[in-house]
């Protein structure tokens, strides 16, 4: 891991309170909001390789430097001209024409943060590495991920068939560019995500209260309640309450058609005391959660027997069987409860006293779980300590909201005839797949192809009987002639951001990643994924 | 090849021969040098735009470095405007970047300045500041790109007066305000008592003249009904305020940080609960015991301090994420004051809460906290208390890089006149859709900025009286019309006092605008923006240059027609409600509702409610007339740009008409 040298300069004025942030958190204070302590530490354990030391590379990588990953390496032969040295940052102008340009960028981007560390490499390219078996292992085994900006077809190829055959090998982001287009693609095999950000909340389980919470919202006397509390029971308890009773009536059924529900409402909206009390509005707000059934939401339910297919996510096959065990045997036969509350019309007293009942639920709930997964574990002949009490906790905590993120092989697409024969059909993806045969044919061909030529390269990718997207495929192809290999600023800055951003969201493992071809033509502002 | 020849090479190859060389001659203004503007300084930099002009009222702080790659640890305290014009421009020799350490609200930023340019991109962190720029835009016809980041979401949006909606089309969402009296003694929620600490408590003790504003702001929660007996011990509590502030600012008095203390959550709550009434209905907060505490005696409520002693520090959590005993609440808070004490005996004026004051944030984190434990409301960790507290936004390179790819790309379609290729781009949250584009909509024809009809005057605001210059921008046409400078009446068809005095005795200076509303609805309004005399002008002419021809305002688009059970001319004879003699002798209050303008936006159902943010603003951008309790108190907390959710699971950031901010 990478450390940072912060402990000296303006620090040494500010705050002794043990309270105080040290000089790193405060550097890193508004990502740390996004992406917490445990991303910042991934981020820091991680090391980037990446081929060409282009404009659009440089961009990518001053997005990683400034929120601090560990290492990175740059490979690329290139020596630096006067084209280069007028549209990448990175290079100090006039004095690095002819110096080796990796060199030249690693230099300047590690000016961004004295805690990364950078490498180059300007004695080889991509395909001699692959040509020995230890330049093969030396990429497999030193990288966390590895980025590939404009790389002949020749080498991207190889690269992706090396790094595809052995599950263990680190993802592969392919970028291509030209001009105003664009198209990024991540290789893997597969990506598990527990903490995905997703803005879903987890059921309150008013439906199926769990013992405490019953008989709580059971023994809430009304009645002959002192009105100021009266206005301040959550109204968790209030839809409880009054759904059992509703239940009790009804053969234990909830309210379904809409009268019944019209009636339940009613039933709420009577048992005010003064016509304003806010608890009981948002009682009448949520009562669709009585009858609307909470069960195991089906982004969840269709993980359940998924093929582990990376060693790296073993752990997260191991909660998910657990999962899949505790939601088919554990009643009430949903996920594990979530101690999170949403803000609702309370007193202080009340409010803690909610809290603490879901949170007293949660911890057994999730007792059981990790109860079955020790099991499971041991079943399978693992090791107990492969997965810690922490990974556990936030499983449980977001397992209303996991992702498992099935990749595809770098090129698959352009074997596949029925997805291109699809997709060149369909009007929501052949603008999509214009952009992407327009930057295939021009990577086959390379600089100085006429547009006719690039047009048959594009072509013969498509199998037969299958026609070009026109239109879509006329821009493209346009703009690829034009521009073949023009590395334009803000094309590359807004590459920058996308490909490092995604980047960060595949070592932190939260957030979900673009999954397929993200095409970008930024004459018309589109993006589009395929 | 030279590099001078290389340089433009690819994006000349793109944007083609003449579209290039006009870069070269293109003034752009940045407003700016933050995150995004060191992003986009870079991308115009390396696009080929000959002249910058980068504006920015900053310094660096640590936390910048994340993201704001023009600068170094070194660069820490340094003006932002500056440092990130050297950085670049040793990039670029043939370019002329000219930075500005400034406010862009200043009145010599008037119309004429901003026609300089052809281009103005914001890169700002304020929705007061944006509006500004917006403004200025439509009155001087400049095209202007309007951008904000939020975390992994973005937006960027062309703005061109006439063409495109201008950024108050839109109303965009009102920050929530809270009553003076949740604030000042009946708080509920952690974040009342964070305002507190931050906009009351710091103004008291650290801030200017205590009396002026808590005085005025109490007197108008009387006027809207707050209860009086609590305004009347609130009063009480202010004055006593005189006296841990001399403490404070006593070279002797060692002790002013536990006087401060006992004032504030001992003697003051004890006050509060003298009044039985208001606790009848509520639960009463606890005077807090300074030695109780410190020796461990003090039990604040059965069970309530036991969470905070015993819960652990998480594994995954920062030193920062640490909950603080009531015990380390009181230490922080007589620590941090004696700190700001000191800073104050050094010479120190006033002290301000600013999120990266590590003083004033320990000072807000400890004094709401225990305002939070007297009243048994949870507390927060310093960690929260500054997201809450500084309207902190996630930020990170990634997301500025894209949003600054994309702003350079509509200035490109600006610049070219290909109006049907500018888009509406949001950056979103879905993996499938990263981008998403909208055309752009027309104006909105009851937009209360874009839709005035703009000019610029040229006068000696010593000379020039408000009589002949309104009598000369009219002409010929002798409609009735009443005069504003922002919310205040200057005059109309029945009252004339002030046409014999001078511009400049009615505040009406450089960068200010007269607003010349037709009485009778049916045309525009005349937005005059005042600047100076050229410096050739003859001293024996009159005072102010006309401009010619004279503008000439359009026809109003009539609003909607309001609900009927409303009957529309309601107001219109009312005249005018509680004028208020000012020192200045103008009157000043909000326009009337018969002026339909300014109820711009509002919606059908409501014609005389609340109007919306946005529509009716002028110049001083304040919104009084909204703010049914509490108009001093709302309109600081929005001067801060404090916006306050309604609860911890309100985001934000769902869906938003526009996303405000990186800095």
């Amino acid at each position: 891991m990478a450390a940072t040298n912060d402990s000296q300069t303006i620090e040494e004025a500010t705050t002794g309170m043990e309270s105080a942030p040290d000089q790193k958190t405060r550097r890193y204070d508004r990502q740390l909001r996004l992406w917490a302590k445990s991303g910042q530490a991934a981020l820091e354990s991680s090391h980037i390789l990446v081929l060409s030391s282009s404009s659009t590379s440089t961009s990518v990588l001053k997005n990683l430097v400034l929120p601090g990953i560990g290492q990175f390496t740059i490979l690329d032969r290139t020596i630096t001209s006067p084209s280069d040295a007028g549209n990448n940052f990175f290079l100090e102008g006039q004095d690095s024409v002819g110096k080796p340009r990796a060199e030249e960028a690693v230099r300047l981007l590690l000016e961004l943060n004295d805690g990364v560390k950078g490498h180059s490499i300007v004695n080889k390219d991509v395909k001699e590495v692959l040509g020995t078996e230890d330049g093969v292992e030396w990429l497999k085994g030193t990288f966390s991920l590895v980025i590939a900006h404009n790389l002949e077809k020749g080498a991207l190829d190889q690269l992706s068939d090396v790094l595809w055959k052995d599950a263990k090998s680190p993802p592969l982001v392919v970028i291509r560019s030209a001009g105003f287009l664009a198209e990024v693609f991540i290789q893997f095999h597969e990506h598990a995500v527990i903490d995905s950000h997703l803005d879903t909340t987890p059921s309150l389980r008013i439906d199926k209260p769990f013992p405490a919470l019953l008989k709580h919202s059971l023994e809430i006397d009304f009645e002959n309640m002192d009105v100021t509390d009266h206005g301040h029971v959550p109204y968790v308890y209030i839809l409880v309450r009054v759904l059992e009773e509703w239940k009790q009536a009804h053969g234990g059924n909830p309210p379904k058609t809409s009268d019944e529900k019209k009636e339940f409402k009613a039933i709420i909206s009577k048992m005010r005391k003064k016509a304003d009390e806010e608890n009981f509005e948002e009682a009448e707000a949520q009562a669709f959660k009585c009858w609307s059934s909470t069960v195991v939401p089906y982004d969840i339910k269709s993980l359940f027997g998924a093929e582990n297919v990376a060693p790296h996510t073993k752990p997260f096959h191991l909660l998910l069987k657990a999962l899949e065990v505790y939601t088919t045997t554990v009643e009430p036969y949903t996920l594990p409860l979530s101690a999170t509350l949403p803000d609702m019309k309370a007193s202080t007293g009340q409010y803690v006293e909610i809290q603490r009942l879901y949170k007293d639920r949660a911890v057994e709930e999730r007792d059981t779980f990790k109860a079955i997964l020790d099991k499971i574990i041991a079943e399978q002949g693992e090791d107990a300590s492969l997965i810690d009490d922490e990974v556990i906790d936030d499983f449980v905590k977001n397992s209303h909201i996991l992702r498992l993120l099935k990749g595809k092989k770098w090129g698959a697409l352009d074997q596949d005839k029925e997805k291109l024969a699809e997709a060149a059909a369909s009007e929501e993806s052949s603008k999509q797949l214009g952009i992407h045969l327009a930057l295939s044919a021009l990577s086959s061909l390379q600089a100085n192809a006429k547009k006719q030529k690039l047009t048959a390269e594009a072509k013969a990718i498509l199998p037969e009987g299958v026609e070009l997207p026109d239109e879509h495929f006329d821009n493209a192809i346009g703009e690829a002639a034009r521009s073949p290999t023009a590395d334009l600023p803000n094309t590359a800055a807004f590459l920058g951001g996308v490909v490092a951003q995604e980047t960060i969201k595949m070592i932190t493992k939260q957030y979900v990643p673009i999954n397929g071809y993200c095409t970008i033509d930024l004459v018309e502002t589109w993006s589009g994924v395929l | 090849m030279s590099t001078a020849q290389g340089r433009g090479t690819h994006a000349k190859a793109i944007l083609g021969p003449e579209l290039y060389a006009k870069l070269e001659n293109t003034h752009v203004l940045l407003v700016g040098a933050g995150g995004i503007g060191c992003e986009l300084l870079k991308n115009i930099v390396l696009t080929g735009f000959g002249r910058i002009t980068l504006l920015d009222l900053d310094t660096i702080d640590l936390s910048n470095l994340n993201r704001q790659f023009l600068f170094r640890k070194k660069d820490v305290k340094q003006s932002k405007a500056l440092v990130a014009a050297q950085t670049a421009s040793a990039f670029n020799p043939n370019v002329k970047i000219t930075p500005i350490h400034d406010n862009i609200k200043e009145p010599q930023y008037d119309i004429p300045w901003f026609q300089q340019f052809d281009l103005v991109l914001n890169a700002l962190d304020n929705l007061d500041a944006r509006r500004h720029v917006n403004r200025m835009c439509m009155a001087g016809n400049v095209p202007l790109v309007e951008s904000g980041t939020a975390g992994y979401l973005g937006q960027v949006q062309p703005l061109l007066k006439d063409r495109t909606e201008c950024f108050d089309c839109i109303p965009k969402p009102t920050p929530k305000t809270f009553p003076v009296c949740t604030i000042r003694s009946t708080p509920s929620q952690p974040i009342h008592c964070i305002v507190w600490s931050k906009s009351y408590l710091m103004g008291q003790l650290f801030g200017e003249d205590e009396d002026a504003d808590a005085g005025g702001e109490l007197d108008a929660a009387e006027k809207e009904g707050e209860n009086a007996q609590e305004i009347d011990a609130l009063r009480k509590e202010a004055t006593a305020f005189k006296a841990v502030r001399d403490a404070l600012r006593s070279p002797t008095n060692q002790d002013a940080a536990h006087l401060v203390f006992q004032k504030v959550f001992n003697a003051d709550i004890k006050n509060l609960l003298s009044m039985s009434d208001m606790w009848k209905s509520r639960s009463p907060p606890i005077p807090l015991d300074f030695e109780g505490i410190m020796n461990g005696s003090f039990v604040l409520r059965q069970g309530a301090n036991a969470d905070a002693s015993t819960s652990k520090l998480p594994e995954a959590a920062l030193k920062d994420q640490r909950t603080l005993t009531l015990k380390d609440n009181v230490s922080l808070f007589i620590e941090s004051t004696n700190r700001l004490a000191d800073r104050l005996r050094n010479g120190e004026d006033t002290i301000s809460f600013d999120k990266d004051d590590d003083d004033t944030l320990d000072f807000v984190t400890a004094a709401s906290n225990l305002r939070s434990s007297a009243y048994g409301i949870e507390t927060k960790t310093r960690w929260e208390v500054k997201e809450m507290a500084g309207n902190i936004i996630p930020a990170i390179a990634t997301t500025n890089a894209i949003v600054s790819g994309l702003i350079v790309l509509q200035a490109l379609q600006l610049l070219r006149k290909s109006y049907d290729k500018l888009r509406n781009v949001h950056l979103q949250f879905k993996p499938a859709v990263p981008l998403s584009t909208i055309s752009l909509s027309l104006p909105n024809p009851q937009c209360g900025v874009c839709r005035d009809t703009y000019t610029v005057l040229r006068c000696d605001p010593a000379r020039a009286t408000l009589g002949e210059v309104v009598k000369g921008l009219l002409g010929e046409d002798e409609r009735e019309v009443s005069v504003y400078e922002g919310q205040r009446v200057l005059s109309d068809p029945d009252w004339d006092d002030n046409n014999e005095r001078t511009l400049e005795s009615l505040s009406v200076t450089r960068g200010k605008f007269l607003a010349i509303v037709d009485e009778d609805g049916e045309l525009t309004t005349l937005s005059v923006g005042i600047a100076l005399l050229p410096d050739d002008h003859p001293a024996d002419a009159p005072p102010f240059i006309l401009p010619s021809p004279l503008p000439q305002p359009a026809r109003r688009v009539k609003p909607p027609p309001p609900a009927p059970e409303t009957p529309h001319k309601a107001n219109g004879n009312g005249k005018r409600l509680l004028p208020v003699e000012l020192d200045d002798g103008v009157i000043d209050m909000a326009p009337t509702p018969k002026k339909p303008k300014r109820n711009g936006l509002a919606p059908a159902s409501v014609p005389n409610g609340p109007v919306s943010v946005g529509t009716k603003r002028k110049a001083t951008g304040r919104e009084g007339e909204e703010d049914k309790s509490s108009p001093s108190k709302k309109r600081r907390l929005e001067e801060e740009g404090l916006v306050v959710m309604d609860g911890v699971d309100d985001k934000l950031e769902e869906e938003p008409d526009f996303i405000l901010i990186d800095d």
